[in-house]
């Protein structure tokens, strides 16, 4: 079979192999290392699996599928692209084939976050340390308006917005993630903004520019 | 530039991605026009609204957990070709709920009823109004379910992956369940979930695959085996942790 058969194909990805020392242990029967690996990018992938599916126990079993999934595939990493960009672009599949699931047993499940089996981490939770109440229940309210937006829209544009403005890729690795050229990241990422800011309007002109 | 020139190219100058001519004259313009610029000056708000989502994180870390299942993939001795099996148990995600009750339920009475009767599996009615009248449990019509009494069938050889059965893939995962009968033959072979499209030739192979007779206190019984194979498995190596 051709590389170019391959969806998952890390050799389509663009970047630098930074973790190829960890990746090398991983292959060569190391355990703790691949239990380093998952340690290491559980964050990220549980983040991005909440903000696409909006269900936090969906989350944490599509984060244990990826990770079942990285381990059969690091054989094919090449370190072609960041290991990260690599995860992300598992993960983004794997929360589109659960959405894909609930369609076809006709189960919308995608409602605001309710946040029961997750918690913000520890470094987000200082943030809002210093905060009142009432600043408290505001950011709330406003984390589940646009988690609301979010779930409201395409899965394309979702994932778009998803990695480049939470997780803060850039448009190229985005690209990469989701397998597709980066003029059509950029084409989505416009459509799914313009949505985004006529559903958030009233949050939006809280604070813009009188 | 005109306004309708601005619009379509405002993404791209918040993220940078403009050439620095273009990146100039849009600027100038936004410094011109009220209306552009407030629309700038939202998209920002927007983008800073999406990025000031706090993070979450899982109560319980997830590295135990998928370490976990690795242990017990490699205590089952899976395929090598990553035709996924899973426990039921495991499978929980993507059964339907209501298998569990049901499964108790015949289980139970399949119990009661063996220890009675040593002769052929007789039909079992339950109340009416609940699940109506079902066919003998273990049989190819009502298999029973892997389970601590149950053991999963074990293939008497490997799934045959050949090229021509793993040519012209897409992506995605199916989740089937083959129904293993009696005498170790397939019984069926169902696609519960997933698009099967173009698996013809990886669904004959389930078809024709043979494994050893389960049996159930003494009987051979059916047993349903449920698997998620997904294109991308299919293709990878075999793992070596």
């Amino acid at each position: 079979m051709s590389a170019g058969e391959m969806p998952l194909d890390a050799r389509t990805l663009a970047g630098a192999g930074q973790d190829g020392g960890l990746v090398a242990s991983c292959r060569s029967g190391d355990a703790a290392a691949f239990a380093r690996l998952v340690e290491l990018h559980e964050g990220m992938v549980v983040n991005l699996s909440a903000r696409l599916l909006g269900d936090p126990e969906e989350a944490r079993d599509v984060a244990q599928e990826v990770f079942l999934q990285v381990y059969r595939m690091l054989g094919r990493f090449e370190g072609r692209s960041s290991l990260k960009t690599w995860i992300y672009r598992i993960a983004v599949n794997q929360c589109h084939n659960r959405r894909r699931f609930w369609h076809r047993r006709r189960r919308e499940k995608e409602e605001a976050l309710d946040e029961g089996l997750l918690v913000p981490e520890a470094s987000s939770a200082r943030e809002g340390a210093h905060t009142n109440p009432y600043e408290a229940a505001r950011q709330g309210e406003r984390a589940r308006r646009v988690q609301s937006a979010l779930l409201q829209m395409s899965f394309e544009h979702r994932s778009v917005l998803v990695l480049r403005e939470v997780e803060g890729l850039t448009c190229e690795e985005v690209a990469a993630a989701l397998g597709v050229p980066a003029g059509t990241v950029k084409s989505r990422l416009s459509r799914a903004r313009e949505a985004m800011r006529v559903r958030l309007r009233d949050l939006v002109e809280e604070g813009a520019t009188p | 530039m005109t306004c309708a020139r601005v619009d379509r190219r405002m993404s791209d100058w918040l993220d940078g991605e403009l050439d620095p001519a273009l990146a100039r004259e849009l600027s100038s313009h936004l410094s011109q026009c009220a209306v552009c610029a407030r629309r700038a000056d939202e998209l920002r708000r927007v983008s800073g609204l999406l990025a000031g989502l706090p993070r979450l994180e899982a109560r319980e870390p997830v590295a135990p957990q998928v370490l976990e299942r690795l242990e017990l993939e490699a205590e089952t001795g899976r395929p090598a070709l990553a035709v996924l099996f899973r426990g039921f148990a495991a499978a929980r995600p993507l059964m339907l709920p209501s298998l569990a009750p049901a499964a108790l339920v015949l289980v139970g009475v399949l119990a009661a009823v063996l220890a009675l009767d040593s002769g052929p599996l007789p039909e079992v009615h339950l109340a009416p109004g609940a699940w109506g009248a079902v066919p003998a449990s273990g049989t190819e019509g009502n298999p029973l379910f892997p389970s601590a009494d149950v053991d999963l069938p074990r293939e008497m050889a490997g799934l045959d992956l050949s090229p021509e059965v793993l040519a012209g893939r897409g992506e995605g995962s199916f989740f089937v369940e083959t129904v293993v009968a009696r005498d170790g033959s397939v019984a069926g072979v169902t696609v519960l979930q997933g698009n099967a499209e173009g698996e013809g030739a990886l669904l004959e192979a389930l078809r024709l695959q043979r494994y050893e007779p389960v049996r159930f206190r003494g009987r051979p019984v059916a047993v349903s085996v449920y698997r998620l194979i997904s294109r991308m498995e299919v293709r990878s190596p075999a793992p070596r942790i």
